[in-house]
């Protein structure tokens, strides 16, 4: 499954990148059972702005294979938003998650 | 949440008009709306494969939460364009935007389930405070 993570350009260092896209890759099997194809986008420096001021947010967006109940959906926010702060040492208010249901549901 | 990509031809919007781009966007997308500065972020890339510009020089594509009506998503992409040509010079006719919606619920920020529209203050208050006591729900 497709898994979009925008970063700001810089704020991530490269073995950080790694350990996290196999994070995501552990938490896409484990909640969904599909490998994650990851698209990683960098914002080029001064090209990210949050509020307005420069960005230092990330953001992590996937479209689930089947609809996903809504208890569930937090539960698994809250443990994709975990695994960037661990692994950042970002704070939760730098990172959005998203779980999308399947389009035309 | 609201997330607004701008794509643009290489060198078509220098690095001198994109924070007053992003402060248009981020006041034009509250005063319609009325959601929170915090919750707004603007990024700017260029030729992305991923926001294909169909021959335009610039496309912006807000990714916003769902329950806004259809004049107030109108009005966001009409003043949006006016913003990115009153600071680049690009032609109307040359820039592209539009936005979709996304559930509130199926979004995570701050560490808490974005607020439906409306309800933007009483969460802002409980995320504070939840950032107060070290918690988040």
């Amino acid at each position: 499954m497709i898994c979009n993570c925008i970063v700001q350009e810089g704020q991530i260092p490269p073995e950080t990148e790694a350990a996290l896209k196999t994070g995501i890759d552990e938490f896409t099997q484990r909640a969904f059972g599909e490998t994650a194809e990851i698209n990683w986008v960098a914002i080029p420096k001064n090209s990210g702005f949050t509020a307005s001021k420069p960005s230092t947010s990330s953001i992590i967006s996937m479209r689930a294979p089947q609809p996903v109940e809504q208890s569930r959906r937090e539960t698994l926010l809250h443990e994709l938003c975990n695994i960037w702060t661990t692994e950042t040492n970002c704070t939760l208010d730098e990172v959005v998650g998203v779980i999308s249901d399947p389009e035309n549901n | 949440m609201p997330l607004y990509m701008c794509n643009a031809v290489k060198g078509a919007i220098d690095d001198a008009a994109k924070p007053k781009i992003a402060e248009d966007i981020t006041r034009i997308h509250c005063d319609v709306t009325g959601a929170p500065p915090e919750f707004v972020h603007a990024f700017f890339v260029e030729d992305s494969p991923a926001q294909p510009l169909d021959g335009k020089s610039a496309f912006l594509f807000g990714n916003i939460r769902a329950g806004r009506t259809d004049e107030q998503k109108a009005q966001i992409v009409s003043e949006m364009r006016q913003s990115i040509h009153q600071h680049t010079g690009i032609p109307l006719d040359e820039i592209k935007a539009a936005t979709t919606d996304t559930p509130a619920s199926w979004v995570l920020e701050g560490g808490e389930i974005m607020p439906e529209p409306g309800e933007e203050a009483e969460w802002m208050a409980k995320h504070k405070a939840h950032k107060s006591a070290g918690t988040a729900a």
